[in-house]
């Protein structure tokens, strides 16, 4: 990104937001932010408790730390301000996504005005929380931008895959929210006495899993021009949007309180985490299909105009790659961090519970599948299905393991 | 072919890729297996579920307690055997690679370069440009070579050049990592240890195959209290025990532990993994059903057995617990907690009984404030599951109720064989007990009396045992665990995420820059080469090019 510095003096002041120097600020200002709202969780409470630390975080005491971490990183991005232009990549890719993060509380705030006056708030009947709207809003737009997407594959007009786009980035945002205000109103209930954060159980992550596949994505498209993946992609979610939305009518939406070996700050590293990397893994999935739907339309019908919504088989089978990429690190933390939580929660980092073993496998999966890719240089229709049954293997591993097999991570069953 | 040949072709073949995908897959497997087939269970569940054939085929196989059979630790091994080797084989190139940078390149390889460009700088000054050229993109490595024939200047630029590091630091990390995992189970140990609340514990119990084996820890633990926390659903907030660590005699430190919060002394962390009774001391009242209106008292603790000297009836007390919090809503309809209040289990044996399970509740049972009188469960197998409610009918925890009983029981006997004999016989029983102040559910106790009356007419046990009064003791459940692996896997850990980052994200980009002189100008001919994601560096290689060219454009000329 170096051409930016030569000509920064023509650019809009938006563009300046994301590029050189300032984004490189302000993405360090965000890092100290965050770093900072993590020490409080481990240092600035006299012990760890999951109901006191949003209300911690949101007084004026976690003001002081997070704001504290963010002066501290604000700081440290200026002295190394000649260091951006060696990073402005990485720069430059992950400062939207914090600032998707601010958005998602901002609008989470203005939501807390609609939500219904304490006197009408009870435990068990919780139909009247906003964030069920919310949630619902995402669905169907969720929906709707899987219907544009197909119908783009059809139909390529440039209006239909912009519809498709918006409504996916709107559905992203509004699941994000929701959670957030779900975090929000786990501490109207029951005087406060339950509050956690909104990854504590199948219904919750499965809304956070959407918006990652969704944010992942979407940040894709924009960079390799592939709105003709969004069907596949979308597809995936909305299969998702089904399953929980049948988890909602079975109870399973209700907010509970947290077992004790949950009440951790682990779980709010560990579970998103996680969860980076089945969102990589479904959207490497969704290429895989991409990917053979174009092979096999190419053999067919190498006239069809469909062609012309893809990328080429070069360009999708990357994509995979990259997912994979990003899936994998992220995977393979998480996995190490569970590990750290069981070290600290039931005596040992590694029990072959059938959860951690799942998670072995499908590591082990992938790991196989960078082999092959980095060291043999397979490519195509071998490493297609490689990601689209490794997205199987993930999916039992993820909700299999919950349904069929019990163990420690018994947390997850269902009913 | 020698056997040293052969040895080696061999150990090439173990530390070839394909051979790691295999034993990748192979463990990958195995785990499936052991994730299907439960662990560690007991032997007669084995042997109901598979039969005796495949019982013993498993059981030979191990895959009853797989992940520490020998052909899966052997499985295991292999695989260190095969990193090693393979690092072993593939180290020293890298390293090699790493450090080469040949600065100047022959002109066949030049050709090969996917990247190349050139333009002439209307300059003479070639050292300046060289200079300039490493401000203009610091963010490569350079070196130059000037010493060439032509007074030609050779210049490379490196990017990225450790990328090679991430394969060693990502092989090399899982051998760290399995190497941790074999010291934790070698060295290590993890083990259980009951302390009932004031007492002190020093030896942990765990199982080694099916025996459960013992180890004598050097301190001792106290329990000094253990308290339990509940959300208003009834379901468990917190657990935390109190506990003293006594070291030679000595109280060297006290503290509280959680779940998520071990006490670690000495290298050995001691968990909050459980609890339950530890021998709560109990009063239980027995309603005597022989007419004598007796009510005798018995004390007993939790897990003793209490024998009736009257009758022989034993009351084998299994466990208590103080909150009984149970949803009270029907299915279908919103949840309704409610504490039922303290209750004791027993098994109830006597002469010419049949041994029940019974959970006796302390309080009555109420509905809509409604009093329904002594509340217990009976399951006739013994398991929990099979509990079913038994409403006696009348509250005998009211003197006064017991004594009716006894009263409308004694009347009824004389009015036997009159018109109305049960009503006549309530209400002398009520001036008896009551006089003129007649209970206000006056109705209700009355067919309360009669069902009770009915009822016990064929009750098997000569009395009815309710819970009376209660001091309770807990025993905290702890996990004792000594790793010294653990350190050692998170080290192989931290170096594992690092090399994958560097092996994914970083691409080693090469570039290549010739100045010479030539017809008053310098000629510039740039090429470069990345060994990952091309695309991107097409864009970069192009930018670079595109700011060299337009920060010489004064002095620069396109050539044709
Ligand atoms: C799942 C974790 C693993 C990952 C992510 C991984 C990743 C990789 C990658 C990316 C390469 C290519 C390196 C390069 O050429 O730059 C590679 C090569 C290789 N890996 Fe692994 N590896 C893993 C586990 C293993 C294991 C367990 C073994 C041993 C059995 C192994 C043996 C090898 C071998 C022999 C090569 C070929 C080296 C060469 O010839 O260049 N890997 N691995």
């Amino acid at each position: 990104m170096n051409a930016t510095t030569i000509n920064s003096n023509n650019l809009s002041w938006s563009a300046r937001l994301h590029e050189g120097s300032v984004a490189w600020l302000r993405l360090i200002t965000y890092f100290g932010m965050a770093l900072g709202a993590a020490a409080l969780a481990i240092w600035g409470m006299d012990a760890y408790s999951e109901n006191g630390y949003l209300p911690q975080l949101l007084s004026l005491h976690g003001a002081t730390w997070v704001i504290g971490g963010g002066i501290a990183g604000m700081l440290f991005g200026a002295l190394t301000r000649q260091k951006q232009a060696q990073y402005a990549r990485v720069v430059t890719g992950l400062v939207p996504w914090c600032d998707g993060i601010i958005m998602m509380v901002a609008l989470m705030a203005v939501y807390t005005l609609f939500e219904p006056e304490a006197a009408l708030i009870n435990y068990e009947d919780q139909s009247n929380f906003f964030s069920g709207r919310v949630v619902m809003a995402m669905n169907v737009l969720f929906m709707f931008s899987g219907i544009c997407y197909i119908a783009y594959l059809f139909a390529p007009e440039r209006f239909i895959a912009r519809m498709a786009t918006m409504s996916a980035w709107a559905a992203t945002y509004a699941g994000g929210s929701a959670l957030l205000l779900r975090w929000y109103e786990s501490y109207l209930i029951m005087g406060g006495d339950i509050g956690h954060a909104p990854v504590s159980n199948l219904y919750e992550v499965f809304i956070l899993l959407f918006c990652i596949i969704s944010a992942m994505y979407l940040a894709f498209e924009r960079r390799y021009n592939a709105h003709g993946m969004g069907a596949f992609v979308m597809v995936l979610v909305a299969a998702g949007v089904f399953f929980s939305l049948w988890l909602d009518s079975i109870g399973q939406a209700d907010i509970k309180p947290l077992v004790p070996a949950l009440q951790s700050y682990w779980m709010k590293i560990h579970v998103p985490l996680n969860f980076v990397g089945y969102g990589a893994f479904a959207v490497a999935c969704a290429a895989g299909m991409a990917w053979l739907t174009r092979a096999r339309i190419e053999k067919t019908n190498p006239q069809s105009r469909m062609l012309n919504t893809f990328p080429t088989l070069d360009q999708i089978d990357q994509l995979a790659y990259k997912a994979v990429a990003v899936g994998f690190p992220a995977f393979t933390l998480a996995t190490i961090l569970g590990a750290a939580w069981a070290a600290e929660a039931w005596g040992g980092y590694w029990s072959w519970d059938p959860k951690e073993t799942w998670a072995l496998i499908v590591w082990l999966f992938y790991g196989a599948y960078l082999h092959v890719r980095i060291s043999h240089g397979w490519n195509g229709r071998t490493l297609a299905w490689w990601a689209v049954v490794g997205f199987f293997v993930t999916l039992f591993c993820f909700v299999g393991v919950n349904m069929y097999l019990s163990g420690l991570h018994s947390y997850g069953r269902l009913v | 072919m020698t056997i040293i040949q052969s040895i080696k072709s061999f150990m090439i073949r173990l530390a070839s890729m394909p051979l790691a995908i295999v034993i990748l897959s192979v463990l990958a497997l195995a785990s499936v297996i052991g994730t299907v087939l439960l662990q560690n269970q007991s032997e007669t569940d084995y042997l109901t579920q598979f039969g005796p054939v495949w019982y013993w085929v498993f059981q030979s196989l191990g895959l009853f307690d797989m992940y520490h059979s020998w052909w899966f630790l052997g499985l295991l091994g292999f695989l260190m055997l095969s990193l090693t080797l393979c690092l072993w084989r593939n180290v020293p190139r890298m390293l090699k690679e790493m450090r080469a940078k040949k600065v100047t390149m022959a002109d066949h390889a030049w050709a090969r370069l996917p990247h190349q460009d050139a333009f002439v700088i209307q300059s003479e000054d070639l050292d300046g440009s060289v200079e300039k050229l490493k401000k203009l993109l610091p963010a490569w490595s350079w070196r130059t070579q000037q010493d060439m024939p032509g007074g030609m200047v050779s210049m490379r630029g490196d990017k990225g050049a450790y990328h090679k590091a991430g394969y060693i630091l990502v092989h090399s990390a899982l051998l760290v990592i399995l190497v941790g995992g074999w010291m934790s189970v070698q060295l290590g140990f993890r083990g259980n240890m009951s302390v009932p609340e004031g007492e002190v514990g020093n030896e942990i119990t765990f199982l080694k195959d099916t025996d459960v084996q013992r180890k004598t820890m050097p301190f001792s633990v106290r329990c000094n209290s253990f308290n339990l926390e509940f959300f208003s659903t009834g379901a468990p907030k917190e657990f935390r025990s109190n506990l003293t660590i006594i070291d030679d005699g000595k109280e060297v430190l006290t503290s509280d532990i959680i779940v998520n919060e071990p006490l670690y002394y000495k290298g050995v962390r001691i968990y909050q993994a459980s609890f339950g009774d530890g021998g709560s001391s109990l009063g239980l009242k027995l309603f005597r059903l022989d007419g004598s209106q007796v009510v005798d008292h018995a004390a007993v603790n939790v897990y003793q057995t209490y024998t009736d000297p009257k009758t022989g009836v034993s009351l084998e007390i299994q466990d208590f617990k103080a909150y009984n919090v149970q949803n009270m809503a029907n299915p279908g309809e919103p949840k309704k907690f409610r504490d039922l209040g303290p209750a004791v289990d027993f098994v109830l044996r006597g002469p010419g009984l049949k041994p029940v399970k019974v959970r006796s509740f302390m309080n009555p049972f109420m509905q809509d404030d409604q009093n329904q009188g002594m509340f217990m469960m009976i399951s006739l197998t013994g398991d929990n599951k099979d509990f079913e409610p038994l409403f006696i009918g009348p509250d005998f925890s009211n003197a006064k109720e017991w004594a009716l009983f006894h009263a409308f029981n004694r009347y009824a006997q004389e009015e036997a064989g009159e018109k109305e004999a049960y009503l006549k016989a309530f209400k002398r029983a009520l001036n008896e007990i009551y006089g003129e102040d007649r209970p206000a559910d006056m109705q209700d106790m009355g067919l309360r009396m009669l069902q009770t009356t009915q009822m016990l007419a064929d009750f098997p046990w000569p009395f009815i045992p309710v819970l009376d009064d209660y001091d309770q003791v807990f025993y905290t459940g702890l996990q004792l665990a000594e790793d010294p692996g653990m350190d050692v896997v998170w080290l192989g850990s931290a170096i594992l995420v690092g090399g994958l980052c560097i092996m994914l994200y970083v691409s080693h980009r090469r570039m290549w820059v010739e100045l010479s002189l030539r017809d008053g100008g310098i000629s510039v001919r740039v090429a470069g080469m990345a060994n990952r994601n091309p695309l991107a560096f097409t864009q970069a290689f192009n930018q670079d090019l595109m700011l060299l060219k337009e920060s010489f454009a004064h002095q620069t000329q396109e050539k044709v």
